[in-house]
């Protein structure tokens, strides 16, 4: 029968494998993470404020909101590698509810008032930001998408977001070490900015490399 | 009688540490669970060659099993993937009869309905199931399933399309 003979092929080419840990896979991101926000640190430079021990409310609210976002959702991506009916890790979307509150705030506020100083809209800034992330992104992201080819991803479509979004999210939580700036507006615009062009085109590339 | 659970938990964590005469069990084993989760879910002439991908997958695929959870759910999503793969590929088969007599008998039975094909396709719009049941699987032409079900030939491509891309997306839903 040809499924005995395939069997037996299958069971000759048998060799001992360790099963993938989602703990090792979410270290290696956290580890490159931390690395690509030291990198920012030296070579970019660290926010004024900060340097002086009087950091503003706003780099807490967005770095968290970033970290928060990241961290949720390369923890999904990472379980993605072990598929099973019946899996389910939703946390990011919690998250991904909490950092839209920045650009939903900066939407409503704009419409009431305009922002005070249109400097931070100026592309030039926003477009270090966006540039900065998305690089940073591209390391998280290839780490993910590394540790997903390991495994057997089934949501090819949705680790495909997932990586964007949180390797986006990542590098820009790395590069908000630097970032001076503390307006709703620039944040709403320009971090929204750089997840949602991560998160596209994760969605476009990834899952041509994850696919099995 | 096929295995249950705990033995195939048990030989896929043998395999994994290199145990031939386990990983041999669990293949026969796996093969005749995974003939009668695809019953009535694929044309009777395309079950030979979705079991032995979906072997083949698990084979490339056995470091994402866990050894702390239950085997079958894991199985299951990667039998899904495949499934799902080979509904894409399939354009047009000869109408074969279902074969009656590899209707589901599963053991395990609380496992299996969870992660069952047909809860899968329950999940998503009766139209779209509709028609990926009538060509995909049962083997008839657009031109066919559209006079069947009175959708438009183009509607119903636009539902096949849109049902596979549905299913891709929940292939790990309960």
């Amino acid at each position: 029968m040809m499924s005995d003979m395939m069997i037996d092929r299958l069971v000759e080419d048998l060799t001992p494998v360790k099963p993938l840990k989602n703990r090792n896979g979410f270290a290696l991101t956290l580890v490159v993470a931390a690395i690509l926000t030291a990198l920012v640190a030296m070579i970019a430079g660290v926010r004024g404020d900060i340097l002086m021990g009087m950091p503003h409310p706003m780099f807490f609210l967005r770095g968290g909101a970033l970290l928060l976002l990241g961290l949720t959702s390369s923890y999904a991506v990472i379980a993605m590698s072990q598929p099973a009916v019946g899996n389910s890790f939703k946390g990011w979307i919690w998250a991904l509810a909490a950092a839209l509150l920045f650009p939903a705030t900066a939407a409503v506020m704009a419409m009431m008032t305009l922002p005070g100083n249109m400097a931070i809209l100026v592309p030039r800034y926003g477009f270090e930001c966006l540039g900065v992330s998305m690089l940073g992104g591209l390391g998280i992201a290839t780490v993910q998408v590394l540790w997903l080819r390991r495994g057997a991803p089934v949501a090819l479509e949705r680790a495909g977001w997932l990586v964007g979004m949180s390797s986006g999210a990542l590098g820009a939580a790395a590069y908000s070490l630097h970032c001076p700036f503390n307006s709703i507006f620039y944040i709403g615009l320009w971090y929204s900015l750089a997840v949602a062009t991560c998160a596209i085109v994760g969605r476009l590339l990834v899952p041509r490399l994850i696919r099995w | 009688m096929i295995a249950n659970e705990e033995t195939f938990r048990r030989l896929m964590t043998k395999a994994q540490a290199g145990d031939k005469l386990c990983y041999s069990s669990l293949l026969t084993e796996c093969e005749k669970w995974l003939r009668r989760y695809y019953a009535r879910k694929i044309n009777p002439a395309a079950i030979d060659d979705l079991v032995q991908e979906t072997l083949i997958s698990l084979h490339r695929k056995r470091a994402s099993y866990d050894p702390a959870r239950p085997f079958l759910p894991w199985l299951a999503a990667i039998g899904r993937y495949r499934w799902i793969d080979s509904l894409r590929k399939i354009y047009r088969h000869e109408h074969d009869q279902l074969y009656e007599d590899m209707v589901a008998d599963p053991q395990n039975e609380t496992v299996t309905a969870k992660v069952s094909l047909e809860r899968l396709l329950d999940r998503i719009p009766p139209k779209q199931a509709e028609v990926i049941s009538l060509v995909k699987i049962e083997g008839l032409s657009i031109i066919e399933a559209s006079a069947k079900t009175g959708q438009s030939e183009s509607l119903v491509k636009v539902n096949i399309h849109r049902g596979l891309k549905k299913l891709s997306a929940m292939v790990e839903t309960e």
